[in-house]
């Protein structure tokens, strides 16, 4: 990778600038709202129906059931709306775009065009990055190696595949991937392009951010309404975390401009290393957990800690549980119809259902209430992986409603749509 | 309802008027574009990939299989270019919030509100147009009684109740349903709104390819890269067609503007009334199908018949199997990220898969290419109905997956994202 050291500055001047690079080859994805998402938001949990989910209520209320359980205790209220950036739909289905156009194209710049094609791009990946990568290297025409492992899912591999990218597969566990890595470079003196830990990354996974900061802006400028009474601007933005490349590269973007940034983790088997880390002082330097969200699985790497550990640049990290991420999941695509992966629905979990985060707010917020945006940072999900989240055993589908199947099967005559 | 003599003319300018009528109501909806949709679409499907769906390859090659079976001799290459028109993200979720937010209007204005208010409305329905008019009354305070058959989903049910409205349950046969109604109106001397066939109706679902034909023209000013070479508008549409409200008020909508309207249905189970319809130059009366284009289960209405049977209005229409709608939807959620419902991918379908209409636009656009608008009509389904359109028995899922299970989920140790 490019030597760290001959990198620009962590600043928002070097995002702006990374965005200028990388214009010519991304989404300026859009920005979406949901009034009903508002709604929901802005109503404690106390209050609200629990027929969606485990004791996290979706809905609000008046419903002829009460909230039972722990959410009956929650009772914060926080003014709030949101704003959903879209970046399921950047090239490949993911922000990870950014950050490998940026770190390709600086590349590039230091050392030309043809040393980089000669020598080619390698990276370990299972996912979004590994896509990302083949894409950028494509386009460049430059060579691009990218190691697997062997249980990354089909749909993954063929994605990465689809981009002329050379997969090469090996265990999963960091020796061996690193051996293969290594191995790679030995060979064929390819430049290692890591998935988050480098300032190249960082900077273009920033890029969002600004977008995000001017398209709010844009929108309560034509129409004041979508936001929060008199305020003109984003309040605050909340990101997940899992490698951490886009929460340090947000935190980058937005230094100065008031705006705090939150971030958003799955807890579930240790997969909220970040959240336990700021609490301990110290980063977690190994997780081995199953959680849902599986772009969010790993460890926050060194730089981005350096960057997110800094209180005045995050104002904090919050968790929730795999069913959280289940419900949000489930709003995101039934009401605002925004087709997403379930690490993009954490953050929305977090605003939702973390009772911790939503007392911040309200008490933040006040009367007057927050623009909140939150990044959707992909959709790279299947229908079998969403038919398996969400499966329900027949009989007990049948059970639950009564005399009708799950879609109104047993319709005997066409009514009228 | 308000008597059919007395609505404005089926016209353009009816259709400009109706626009105007229902904009401080609805939402102007986005219109999307996916370049990977774009490839496939423009690819024979004898070339493409066949993994995905059953002799409906959804890929551009190259793949070391080729193509067998039907899709082999499919070798039409239209060159097109798809605006997709974002009815799932109307207000409640689909187009049908135009039509009833049309047809209350030229109510109110005929009779008055306070005559409105006392008497109510009513209309049997089991779906988006029940929610349509539930909203639409809850906004003028007018109360709403809405009769939906005892099969109805629960989600659907919840949705309509969530407005207010009174909700009546029947038999799912039209003499049961019909009895229910006319009780209702003997009661309450409520006004029936009609589901589509009704020419107020039919307006208020036209205003969504007013608002399609100016939003392409603006996008190909601003990035023409974005359409076919040269061409500054939309050449056709494609939409789908069950009661026929929608294909009908599009093609009033975009009469003398030279744009072809095309319609296009499921084949399942005879719910092709429409093209069987027009190839027997009679408008066929029952529909009993259990497609899972669960709006489109309804036979075409009288006005919207007297309209699509009018070569100058309509261009044809157009069928596709199950097992196609379900590629065509797994494509445009997880390759375009569009959240949409099972009837809204039918004319995606028509589009990839009826090698009748690739052949007439292969031969129509020539070497130029066509610009095509697409309706995504509604995105009103949840994640059970998705789990159970695409469920894999597990076994399968894993032989199919080799190691792997479907979400990657015997990672034994954290890999990056």
């Amino acid at each position: 990778m490019t030597d760290v050291s001959r990198c620009p500055p962590l600043t928002r001047q070097s995002v702006v600038e990374a965005h200028a690079r990388i214009r010519p080859y991304i989404h300026r994805t859009p920005v979406a709202t949901c009034e009903t998402i508002n709604q929901v938001a802005s109503t404690p949990q106390a209050e609200r129906c629990p027929h969606t989910g485990p004791n996290t209520a979706a809905e609000p209320a008046p419903h002829e059931h009460g909230v039972t359980g722990d959410a009956a205790g929650c009772i914060a209220r926080p003014r709030v709306k949101l704003f959903f950036k879209c970046e399921n739909q950047q090239r490949i289905g993911a922000f990870k775009a950014r950050g490998a156009f940026h770190a390709l194209g600086r590349l590039i710049e230091q050392d030309g065009l043809d040393n980089v094609k000669r020598k080619g791009v390698v990276t370990h990946s299972s996912g979004n990055h590994a896509q990302a990568l083949a894409l950028a290297a494509k386009t460049h025409g430059i060579p691009a190696h990218i190691v697997m492992p062997t249980i990354s899912t089909p749909s993954k591999i063929a994605g990465t595949k689809s981009h002329g990218a050379d997969v090469i597969f090996s265990g999963s566990t960091s020796v061996e991937r690193g051996a293969v890595v290594a191995e790679v470079m030995g060979k064929t003196g390819a430049t290692l392009v890591p998935p988050y830990d480098h300032p190249d990354i960082i900077l273009g996974q920033g890029t969002q951010a600004l977008e995000l900061e001017e398209q709010v802006e844009g929108l309560l400028e034509v129409e004041p309404g979508l936001g929060v009474p008199g305020r003109k601007r984003l309040d605050a933005v909340i990101a997940p975390i899992g490698g951490g490349g886009m929460l340090s590269g947000i935190c980058t973007a937005l230094l100065g401009t008031g705006i705090r940034v939150f971030g958003a983790e799955p807890r579930f088997e240790g997969a909220d290393d970040a959240e336990e880390g700021l609490r301990q002082g110290k980063r977690v330097e190994s997780v081995k957990t199953l959680t849902i969200a599986d772009g969010l699985r790993t460890p926050v790497g060194e730089i981005p800690w350096s960057i997110i550990s800094d209180k005045e640049k995050l104002a904090g990290i919050y968790s929730v549980t795999e069913e959280q991420i289940k419900a949000a999941l489930r709003l995101a695509m039934e009401r605002a119809k925004l087709f997403i992966e379930p690490s993009a629905a954490v953050p929305l979990a977090v605003v939702l259902y973390n009772e911790e985060f939503r007392k911040l707010v309200e008490q933040e917020a006040g009367e007057e209430g927050w623009n909140v945006g939150i990044i959707l940072s992909g959709g790279n999900t299947t229908m079998e992986a969403i038919a398996k989240l969400f499966e329900v055993p027949t009989k007990a589908a049948e059970r639950a409603e009564g005399k009708v199947t799950v879609d109104g099967d047993r319709i005997a005559e066409n009514v009228a749509g």
